[in-house]
C-alpha cells in the first residue's frame, strides 16, 4: 500500500541536507500531498526527511527592511490567520484562507503548498502518462474540464496551488539552501513549464530545501488580492483564479503583476493584463480590455472553452473590486 | 424460498394475533414528537461505539481485492505464485479456487455472472482476493498476482450501448429486459387540446452513494457455524446469502450490524467481499476482515445511474394538464438493479393522458444499485423542471399550477385512494413558511449576480408494510429492553423506537436498552431501506409495548381488584381513573418481581387494502448566480414533509437536511466521471468526487413538518422520510437557476462550467 522507505526527523537543516543527498529522498513537509502520492504509487521513496523538527523552519516574521519572512515550515492556517499577513499582502491572506479545507491548512506548510504535485486525475490515478514517465497525456483527448487553456505542450496540466499565484504577484523569493551552497528564486520563477521539462514541476533539485519565503516591503500605494472559482465551495482546487497585486498613484495603476491559477501548468503571469492596466485608470473599458487580455492566446481544450468566459469574468471582477476598495 | 423484494416479502403474510387495536391511540404525547438526541448519540461521538469497521479479533487476518483494470476483458490465466510466497500471506483465492464457483448478481430468477467471473464486465470487477497478516501486507500481495487478459471492446455511454453493433456487456444485446411502458387515455388527443405544450431532454449524472463507513465485513468461523460482523442495511438477507452460498442452515450463520456508518442503498445487497472474506477465515482457520478501500467504495459498490429524460406535457390555458409523454434511459452499468425514472411522471400530477417509458441498458461501468429513491430524484429533474416551463407558458404561478394539478389518488386502473396524501399542504404552507411571494419578490434578472426562486414537489412510492417482529421486556425494576431486527443506518431508529416504548408504558428513554440488527438474538426484519423502516417496524414495537402493558395492568387490576381497563400507566405508576387512591408503583406490582419480568411480542400488521400510501414533499429554494463565474450559492432551503406523525422532531429535522444536502450534490457538485479511452472511473476519491460541504449546502434551511398522523394506514400513523427528502432537491435548485437566469439549464451537476456554458450560448442566440 505505501511502498517501504525510511524515516527521519533531524532538528538541524544540516542533518537534513545530508539524508537528503541519499538516494531517492523525499521532503516530509506537513506531508499532506506526500502522503497521497505514495499510497496512489505517484512516486515511491526510500527514505522519507521530515522537516518538522527544524524550528528555524518555521514563524511569520517582519523584516528589518518592512517585508516580511515567512519559514517554510509555517503552517498555512498561520499565515492565513496573521494580521501583517492580512494588513501588508491581502492577496497572500485571501489565498491561505482559501487552500484546501481547515484541516489540511492545520497540517499543510507553505512551502509545501509551493512544492505540490499536480492534481490531474490521469496523474493521480492508475495511469501511466508522460509526466509519470509514459508516453502520453491522457487529459489531451480525454477527460480535461479542469486541465489548463494556457502553456499545455505534451502535458496539460494546472498547476494547483493557490499560494504560488498570489505570491508570485507580490514579488516574493524562496531562499533555497543545498548541500553546498544558498540560493535566491523567485516564487515567479519556481516552476517549471512542460515545453522545459514535463517530468519536473520546480527548478529545485531533489536535495534542496526551501528555508524560508521573502516578501518584498510593500510599496507605498500596494492594493492586493486573490480569489479563486471551483466547483465546491471548500476542499477545492482552483477552476480558475486571479491574484492581482497593483501599485497605485492615486487611481492610476503605476504598475501591475497579474498571475492566474488553474489556467496553466505553472502559475501564469498576466501580461497582457498587467499592460492594459498599467498608467491607466481602471475604468470600465480598461477592465474590459484587461479582462479580454486575460484570455489572448488562449488554447482551451474540448471540455474547458468554460474557462475562458470565466477568467474574463473574474479578473473583470477582481479588477472593479479593487477599483472600488 | 420467499419471493423477496430489497424491502419487502411479496404474497400474504400471517395473522398478526396479539396485537392491541387500541394500542397508540394517545390523546396525547409527551415523548413522541418531541426532540430527542440519540439514545446513542454519547457512544458514536466518543468512539465506543463498535462499528464493524472497528472489529478487531485476535488472530484476524487482513483480506485484499484485485480488481479488473479494464472496462471490459476475459481472464486467460491467473498466477498467484508469487503472492502465495510473500510474507504474511495465508490465502490467495481466485475463480481457480474450489467452492468460489457460486452464482451471483440475480435478476429475476437467473444469475447473470459469478463470484470471480472469467469475464470482467466493468474497470474494478473482482478477480482474486488475499488474507494476509496485515492490510498492507495484503495490498502488496494482491498487486503480485499475475493475471493475463484478453482486453474486449468496451462501453459505457448509454446511447451508444444500444446503437448497433456496440460491445455486448452480457449475451443477448445491451437492452435490460423490456423497456417498461404505462400508458392511459389517448395521447395525441390529449396534446391536441393543448395550448401550450413544452418538450425538452434532461439529464441526471451518475451519482455515487459514497457512505462515510467503507463496505466490510470481518468473518468467524467456529466449527461450522460463522459469525459476520457486517456495515449492511439488513442482516436477515446477509445472513440468507451466506446460508445458501455455503449450504449450511441459516441456523449456523449469525450476522451483526449493530452499528453501521451509513449506506444510502448500496448495503443492500450482500456484498462479494463479504463471501470472500468467510471463504478466506475458512480456508486459513482465522478470522478474516475484508473492508474496501474508498477508490473500490466508488467504483464497485453501486450508484444511482446516469439519466436521459425526454419529457413532452401540454396543459390547456386554463392550466389543465392535458398529456404527459415521457421517455427515460438509464445506463445501469454491467450487472443491473434497474434505471426507472418515471414513477413521478405517471402519478404526481392528475393527468388523463400519458405514455411513459423507461428503458435501462446494461454498459461497461460500475453497477447501478438501489440510491436514496431510485429514480425519483433524475424523475423529479425532469417532471419539475417541465412543470415550471409549462406554468410560465400559460402564466400561472408555479405553486399554484401545481396545486390545481395535484392528483389526490393514485391513477390506477381503477384507481385507489391515498390513505393520507398532505401534498397540497405541503406546497401551500411550505411556501407560506418559506415566503415564497416575497422571494419571488427579491428575483433579480439583470446583472452580474442574479436572484431567483425555486419549488419541487414529490411523492415517494413506497411506504412499508409486513414483515416486522419485535420484543419488549419490562424488568422488574421498571427499566425495559426492547429488540428489534432492524438496522439503524444513521436514521435514528434505536431513538425513536425507544421513544415509543417510552411513550406507551411511561419508562423513561433512558432506562431502555436498545438491541438491534443481529440475525441470533433479535427479531426479523427487512432491510433498513426504501424509507419504510418507521412505518414497518414502528407499528411493530408499539404492539410489543402494548402486549406489556396489558399484561401489566392485568396483574396490577388483580392487585388492586379493579377492572384492568380502569387502569392506566402515569410517571412510573399504574393508576386507577376512577379512583384516585387506586394507585401502585409499577416496582409494586407483586406478579412482575416474581415473573422477573414481562415480555411482549409485536408484529406488524398488515396494510389495509384498497388504497395506497406514500409520504410526500415540497421543497422551495432562494439562490444567488454569478454569471460571471458560474457560480451558485444557495442562500436558502425549505423543505415541507407529510411522512404521516413525527416521531422524533430532531432526527426528522436532520434527515431532511441530510436529503437536502444529497441532492444539492447530486443538482449542483457530484457526477462520476469515466475517462473514454479507457472505462475507469477517474474521480474515485474525495477530492475529485464532490460530495458537498458544509459551505456548499443552504446558508440557512429549515423544515415545516405537516404533522398529521396517517391513522388508516398503520398503528402510529407513520410515514418514512429519508427518500421524500432528498427527490425534490435538486429540481428546485435548478427552477431557481433558471427563475434567476431566464434559461434551463437541463443537464445536472449546475456546475460553474454549466451555467457558463448556458449562459454563453444564450448570449450567442441574443
Amino acid at each position: 500500500m505505501l511502498p517501504k522507505f525510511s524515516y527521519a526527523r533531524p532538528d538541524t537543516l544540516r542533518a537534513a541536507l545530508a539524508l537528503l543527498d541519499e538516494r531517492n529522498a523525499r521532503i516530509h513537509g506537513g506531508g499532506t500531498d506526500l502522503l497521497g502520492c505514495l499510497r496512489d504509487r505517484v512516486f515511491a521513496a526510500d527514505t522519507v526527511v521530515s522537516l518538522g523538527a527544524i524550528a528555524e523552519l518555521r514563524g511569520v516574521a517582519a523584516t528589518a527592511d518592512g517585508g516580511l519572512r515567512l519559514g517554510a515550515m509555517t503552517p498555512i492556517v498561520e499565515i492565513a490567520d496573521s494580521g501583517l499577513v492580512a494588513e501588508r499582502y491581502g492577496a497572500l491572506a485571501d489565498a491561505a484562507r482559501v487552500v484546501a479545507s481547515p484541516q489540511l491548512r492545520n497540517q499543510g506548510t507553505i512551502a509545501g503548498n509551493l512544492c505540490q504535485k499536480p492534481r490531474c486525475w490521469y496523474y493521480r490515478g492508475d495511469f501511466h502518462c508522460l509526466r509519470k514517465g509514459g508516453e502520453l497525456c491522457y487529459a489531451y483527448d480525454g477527460e480535461n474540464r479542469f486541465h489548463c487553456i494556457f502553456g499545455g505542450d505534451m502535458c496539460y496540466i494546472v498547476h494547483p496551488s493557490d499560494t504560488a499565484p498570489a505570491l508570485a504577484a507580490l514579488g516574493a523569493v524562496c531562499r533555497v539552501t543545498g548541500p553546498s551552497a544558498t540560493r535566491s528564486v523567485p516564487v515567479a520563477a519556481l516552476h517549471v513549464p512542460p515545453s522545459v521539462d514535463p517530468h519536473r514541476e520546480t527548478v529545485l533539485e531533489t536535495d534542496e530545501v526551501i528555508t524560508d519565503i521573502i516578501l518584498p516591503a510593500p510599496p507605498a500605494g500596494l492594493r492586493s488580492s486573490y480569489r479563486k472559482v471551483r466547483a465546491r465551495a471548500s476542499w477545492d482546487f482552483a477552476l480558475a483564479g486571479v491574484a492581482l497585486a497593483l501599485v497605485f498613484d492615486g487611481d492610476v495603476v503605476t504598475s501591475a503583476r497579474v498571475f492566474l491559477s488553474g489556467a496553466a501548468p505553472i502559475p501564469w503571469r498576466a501580461a497582457g493584463v498587467e499592460a492594459a492596466v498599467t498608467g491607466r485608470k481602471l475604468d470600465p473599458e480598461i477592465i474590459a480590455a484587461a479582462a479580454g487580455a486575460s484570455v489572448a492566446g488562449a488554447e482551451p481544450l474540448a471540455g474547458n472553452n468554460y474557462k475562458i468566459e470565466l477568467f474574463k469574468g473574474l479578473v473583470a471582477e477582481q479588477l472593479e473590486a479593487m477599483a472600488q476598495s | 424460498m420467499t419471493d423477496r423484494h430489497d424491502y419487502h416479502v411479496n404474497g400474504p403474510l400471517p395473522e398478526t394475533p396479539d396485537n392491541d387495536a387500541t394500542a397508540g391511540a394517545w390523546p396525547k404525547t409527551t415523548v413522541i414528537g418531541s426532540r430527542r438526541s440519540r439514545v446513542d448519540a454519547y457512544e458514536r461521538v466518543s468512539g465506543t461505539a463498535v462499528y464493524p469497521h472497528d472489529v478487531s479479533l485476535p488472530g484476524m487476518l487482513h483480506g485484499a481485492i484485485l480488481r479488473c483494470p479494464h472496462a471490459h476483458a476475459k481472464v486467460l490465466s491467473i498466477d498467484t505464485t508469487a503472492a502465495e510466497k510473500m510474507a504474511g500471506v495465508h490465502a490467495v483465492i481466485t475463480r481457480a479456487t474450489p467452492g468460489t464457483d457460486i452464482p451471483w448478481y440475480e435478476r429475476g430468477g437467473t444469475f447473470s455472472s459469478t463470484l470471480f467471473d472469467a469475464t470482467c464486465r466493468y474497470a474494478g470487477e473482482e478477480v482474486a482476493a488475499v488474507a494476509a497478516e496485515t492490510p498492507l501486507q495484503a495490498a502488496d500481495a494482491v498487486r503480485a498476482i499475475e493475471v493475463t487478459y484478453e482486453v474486449l471492446p468496451f462501453v459505457i455511454d448509454d446511447a451508444e450501448a444500444l446503437a448497433p453493433g456496440a460491445p455486448a456487456v452480457h449475451d443477448g444485446g445491451n437492452m435490460v429486459g423490456e423497456p417498461r411502458l404505462r400508458e392511459r387515455g389517448d395521447l395525441a388527443a390529449g396534446f391536441g387540446e393543448a395550448d401550450a405544450v413544452v418538450e425538452r431532454t434532461y439529464r441526471t449524472e451518475c451519482q455515487i452513494h459514497a457512505p462515510m463507513e467503507p463496505h466490510g465485513s470481518v468473518a468467524r468461523w467456529d466449527g461450522n457455524r460463522l459469525t459476520v460482523w457486517d456495515s449492511t442495511q439488513g442482516v436477515f438477507p446477509v445472513q440468507e446469502t451466506l446460508a445458501r452460498v455455503f449450504a449450511l442452515p441459516m441456523s449456523n450463520i449469525r450476522v451483526i450490524g449493530h452499528y453501521m456508518g451509513g449506506g444510502f442503498g448500496a448495503k443492500l445487497e450482500t456484498g462479494k467481499y463479504t463471501v470472500m472474506a468467510a471463504i478466506m477465515a475458512r480456508m486459513t482457520a482465522r478470522p478474516v476482515k475484508i473492508f474496501l478501500p474508498r477508490e473500490d467504495c466508488f467504483t464497485a459498490t453501486g450508484n444511482r445511474p446516469a439519466n436521459t429524460m425526454t419529457i413532452k406535457i401540454g396543459a390547456r390555458s386554463d392550466g389543465t394538464l392535458t398529456a404527459i409523454d415521457y421517455h427515460s434511459l438509464g445506463a445501469a452499468g454491467a450487472y443491473a438493479y434497474g434505471a426507472d425514472t418515471s414513477s413521478l411522471a405517471v402519478y404526481l400530477y392528475r393527468c388523463p393522458n400519458l405514455r411513459a417509458e423507461d428503458v435501462t441498458v446494461y454498459t461497461n461501468a460500475g453497477k447501478a444499485r438501489p440510491m436514496r429513491a431510485p429514480g425519483f430524484p433524475q424523475g423529479a429533474w425532469a417532471l419539475e423542471q417541465a412543470m415550471n416551463e409549462l406554468a410560465a407558458k400559460v402564466g400561472i404561478d408555479p405553486i399554484a399550477f401545481r396545486l390545481q394539478n395535484l392528483a389526490t389518488e393514485l391513477q390506477s386502473d381503477p384507481p385507489m385512494p391515498y390513505t393520507s396524501y398532505q401534498l397540497a399542504a405541503c406546497l401551500e404552507n411550505g411556501a407560506a413558511a418559506f415566503g415564497w411571494q416575497e422571494a419571488a419578490e427579491r428575483r433579480v434578472t439583470e446583472g452580474d449576480i442574479r436572484r431567483g426562486v425555486g419549488a419541487a414537489a414529490c411523492f415517494w412510492g413506497y411506504a412499508g408494510g409486513p414483515p416486522s417482529t419485535v420484543v419488549v421486556k419490562l424488568f422488574a425494576d421498571g427499566s425495559a429492553n426492547l429488540n428489534l431486527g432492524a438496522s439503524d443506518i444513521g436514521t435514528g431508529t434505536k431513538t425513536w423506537a425507544a421513544m415509543i416504548v417510552a411513550e406507551e408504558l411511561g419508562v423513561p428513554v433512558d432506562r431502555i436498552q436498545v438491541e438491534n440488527a443481529d440475525t441470533a438474538t433479535g427479531q426479523y426484519a427487512t432491510p433498513s431501506g426504501g424509507s419504510k423502516t418507521v412505518p414497518s417496524d414502528s407499528p411493530a414495537v408499539l404492539a410489543a409495548a402494548a402486549a406489556v402493558k396489558r399484561q401489566l395492568l392485568g396483574f396490577a387490576a388483580e392487585q388492586l381488584e379493579v377492572e384492568p381497563g380502569d387502569l392506566e400507566i402515569r410517571d412510573g405508576e399504574v393508576v386507577s381513573r376512577s379512583d384516585g387512591e387506586k394507585h401502585l408503583a409499577v416496582t409494586a406490582v407483586e406478579m412482575l418481581g416474581r415473573r422477573g419480568l414481562i415480555m411482549g411480542t409485536g408484529y406488524r400488521d398488515p396494510n389495509p387494502e384498497g388504497s395506497v400510501t406514500f409520504p410526500c414533499a415540497a421543497q422551495f429554494c432562494e439562490v444567488e448566480v454569478d454569471t460571471r463565474t458560474g457560480e451558485i450559492r444557495i442562500l436558502r432551503f425549505l423543505g415541507a414533509h407529510d411522512s404521516g406523525r413525527v416521531l422524533n422532531r430532531l432526527t426528522f429535522d436532520n434527515q431532511v437536511f441530510g436529503g437536502m444536502a444529497m441532492g444539492i450534490g447530486l443538482g449542483v457538485t457530484e457526477e462520476r466521471v469515466l475517462d473514454r479511452r479507457t472505462g475507469r472511473m477517474v474521480n474515485a476519491n474525495f477530492h475529485d468526487y464532490k460530495v458537498p460541504t458544509i459551505l456548499d449546502v443552504a446558508d440557512s434551511h429549515a423544515c415545516l413538518a405537516i404533522d398529521v398522523p396517517d391513522e388508516a394506514f398503520n398503528s402510529t400513523g407513520t410515514k418514512g422520510l429519508g427518500e421524500p427528502a432528498t427527490i425534490p432537491t435538486a429540481a428546485a435548485i435548478a427552477n431557481a437557476v433558471a427563475d434567476a437566469l431566464g434559461i434551463r439549464v437541463t443537464a445536472a451537476p449546475l456546475t460553474p462550467r454549466a451555467i457558463l456554458e448556458a449562459v454563453g450560448s444564450q448570449g450567442k442566440e441574443a
